[in-house]
């Protein structure tokens, strides 16, 4: 759980060149060097973007109308996704040096108020 | 817009400085007969007071009027006079003058407080009246010490209605004493009088003010032997303002008009001369003589003077038809039997001088005179016109008054014409009167379409009909109209409603309208229908419960990656901050969906700040709790 150095690159290059490779090597080093807590949050992430995706590909599809509803839901999809980035960030053991005076536990604080003033928008804006 | 550059404001006033020079004023104003009644009326009320008799009897005198009863007016004067009162004394004396066989015996106490009240210390009321009473009653009087103590007297009183006593003063005191210094105070004045429009000039202190003034101001140069400085404008402004006024609300009023109207109808130097056309200025072959008025401000005719036409040119084409003619006197007015000359008809610019005395002002004025004729119709010919030129237009030859037999046909095929000729019936010359018009009657329905006539070079009118062209006009409602010429002009005598035929048009059957419409604006419209705003299109319930239950598959992945993830609960510890925290934060969830169903801001922002509170300390505590157990 506590980190291990470097996620990413780590020792030596992967496969020169092909890009399932390259994939194959980043899905591993990730699998591996990245602390659950963070690959939980990443799932978070991924459902999130997949909504708003999907919103998206919803209103593409049948257009605009309610314009004001279909902005509320993308815009929560987004804004949730953006804080969530944030939260990764700053739990992240390896990014300790950039945020010294605040712990994790302020930062899941900070992403919980902030998403609740989001909702409260967007709840409101959604009609 | 740009304001006009100095060059043309520069040409402007030149302009306007040209032509203040070229005219004269008019008089506006004057004592008509009527007004001059109502002076008089205004006058001769009954004596309230020894000053109400004396504005009567003096008024009237300066009118050229003589009180009705001059005995019992002695009476009453003789009785009303205060000898204490120098005011009183002043009114007495100056109405014996006029009454005749009027004596009032002085005494000599009377006499010395005369004397005494001509001083420096005195008002110059008091002073004028003591010189007038001194002078009515024919007592000797020291001309130069009185004038000493009026001019003295005069340096500190600055009012103009003092100034205008002093003039008058100075008209009793004997020509050896030197009156320059009191004549110059006529200039002053002169300088103090308010110019309105260039037309009136007055005091602001009122016409009364004016009208004393005029009437010192000749008083006092007739008896001095100079012309008053007054310039001739300013003597017609003068009047303007003085007779400008038809009733009065004080017998001083009155007065004062009575006097300045005497004063301008007799003195040595200036008398405005009124000129006024006798009746309408217009002429005619049925009334060939121009009459013209030439009287004084009192309307009094001045038979003596000699009125002559300078010239008399056309309105139009500034042609002199006239010039260096006299006017014969015939009666009271003067007149010329303009009609000789044989003039056309149309508006004439006269111009007119008065001569015969020096003192003439005024006399020069400049009229608009009409000429007046009679219409004639002539060659009226009514023809029926083919379109395609392939058969000869009939014509017809219709003679006023009388109506043409038959009807015309105006239709697709043939246009129906009109054309004649007007001439002035007494010199046979063509006339192009202001109005020519060709009224179309529609006899069943009641239309009517007016067209006007236009003549040709050759002065020919001429008016054509053609269906195709003026449908709209006809609103396509084919029928008999009954054809009418209007001739019509302000110098015409006999103006021309003519009707002259019998038209029949036809329109072409598609463009007939269904009904007669009468064009009543007054009927209910048509009602319109509110269309009420289109609901958008929406996709079909089928698809958005497809695509909510697809919105939802996400949540189903998260829970899979999270168990697979092994997303550890097992840390839950059942401290209460922790249950607090946690149902604080299901019931904020729980808040959304109802603020989303139900509540507004407000509402949902009051329940907000109650559970976020609790939501906060507890999770805080909770937080702060892992805090701690991560650090060790």
């Amino acid at each position: 759980m506590s980190g291990a150095a470097g996620s990413g690159s780590g020792s030596g290059a992967g496969a020169a060149g092909s890009v399932g490779s390259v994939v194959r090597r980043f899905l591993v080093e990730y699998g591996s060097g990245t602390p659950s807590r963070l690959k939980v949050l990443d799932a978070y992430l991924l459902y999130v973007l997949l909504t708003g995706a999907l919103q998206f590909g919803y209103c593409l599809g049948v257009g605009t109308f309610p314009f004001n509803s279909f902005l509320s839901g993308f815009i929560s999809a987004v804004g949730s996704f953006i804080l969530g980035v944030c939260l990764r960030i700053q739990i992240n053991p390896q990014n300790k040096g950039e945020f010294q005076g605040i712990s994790p536990e302020r930062a899941f604080a900070d992403f919980l108020f902030a998403n609740t003033i989001l909702h409260l928008v967007v709840i409101n804006f959604v009609g | 817009m740009a304001a006009p550059g100095p060059r043309l404001r520069l040409a402007v006033a030149a302009a306007l400085l040209l032509l203040a020079g070229a005219q004269a004023l008019a008089p506006s104003h004057r004592l008509t007969g009527r007004d001059l009644a109502r002076l008089r009326a205004a006058l001769e009320r009954p004596f309230a007071d020894l000053q109400a008799a004396f504005h009567s009897i003096v008024g009237l005198s300066n009118l050229g009027v003589r009180v009705a009863d001059e005995k019992a007016a002695c009476n009453f004067i003789k009785s009303n006079v205060d000898s204490s009162s120098v005011d009183s004394l002043f009114y007495a004396a100056q109405s014996i003058q006029v009454l005749s066989g009027c004596e009032v015996t002085v005494s000599n106490e009377t006499r010395e407080l005369l004397l005494g009240a001509v001083s420096e210390d005195s008002s110059v009321t008091q002073i004028f009246h003591a010189v007038g009473a001194l002078s009515g009653f024919g007592l000797p009087l020291a001309s130069q010490e009185a004038l000493s103590a009026l001019t003295a007297r005069l340096s500190k009183e600055e009012s103009v209605l003092a100034t205008i006593q002093a003039l008058e003063t100075a008209s009793y005191l004997s020509q050896q004493a030197d009156l320059s210094g009191i004549v110059e105070e006529i200039e002053d004045l002169v300088a103090r009088l308010d110019d309105l429009g260039g037309v009136y000039l007055q005091f602001e202190e009122g016409i009364e003010t004016t009208a004393l003034f005029v009437a010192a101001t000749y008083k006092l140069s007739d008896h001095v032997g100079t012309e008053p400085a007054v310039k001739e404008d300013q003597i017609i402004q003068l009047m303007n303002a003085i007779f400008s006024k038809k009733n009065f609300e004080t017998l001083s009023e009155a007065f004062s008009v009575a006097c300045a109207a005497g004063s301008l109808s007799r003195n040595r130097y200036h008398l405005p001369v009124i000129i006024v056309p006798d009746g309408p200025a217009a002429v005619s072959h049925h009334q060939p003589v121009l009459r013209l008025q030439v009287t004084n401000v009192m309307s009094q005719p001045l038979t003596q003077a000699s009125v002559k036409l300078d010239y008399a040119k056309s309105a139009s084409t500034k042609a002199t038809v006239l010039q260096q003619t006299a006017f014969a006197l015939s009666g009271d007015t003067f007149e010329l039997n303009f009609m000789n000359v044989k003039p056309a008809s149309g508006y004439y610019d006269f111009s007119i001088s008065v001569d015969g005395d020096k003192r003439f002002i005024s006399n020069k004025v400049e009229l608009k005179v009409k000429v007046s004729t009679e219409v004639g119709i002539t060659n009226v010919d009514l023809s029926t016109v083919d379109k395609d030129q392939s058969i000869a237009p009939k014509t017809t030859r219709v003679v006023y008054p009388a109506k043409a037999k038959g009807s015309f046909t105006a239709d697709s095929h043939q246009n129906f014409a009109l054309s004649f000729q007007l001439i002035d019936v007494n010199s046979g010359a063509e006339l192009i009167p202001h109005q020519t018009f060709v009224r179309l009657h529609n006899q069943k329905t009641g239309q009517e379409v007016v067209f006007v006539a236009e003549p040709d070079s050759k002065n020919v009118y001429k008016f054509e009909l053609d269906t195709s062209e003026r449908k709209t006009e006809f609103d396509s409602a084919s029928g008999t109209y009954t054809l009418y010429l209007i001739v019509g002009d302000a110098t015409l005598e006999n103006p021309i409603l003519w009707n002259v035929a019998d038209v029949v048009i036809k329109f072409p059957e598609e463009d007939a309208p269904s009904t007669v419409q009468s064009k009543n604006l007054f009927v209910p419209k048509p009602e319109i229908q509110h269309l009420f705003r289109e609901p958008e299109k929406r996709p079909p319930t089928v698809v958005s419960n497809t695509f909510t239950a697809l919105i939802l598959s996400p949540l189903l992945l998260l829970l899979i990656l999270w168990i697979k993830i092994g997303a550890n609960i097992s840390n839950f510890s059942f401290a209460p901050s922790t249950i607090i925290f946690h149902m604080g934060h299901a019931a904020m969830l729980g808040l959304m969906y109802v603020y989303w169903t139900q509540l507004n801001m407000f509402q949902t922002l009051k329940y907000l700040a109650i559970l976020g509170g609790v939501t906060f300390l507890a999770g805080n505590r909770m937080l702060a709790q892992k805090a701690v157990k991560r650090t060790h």
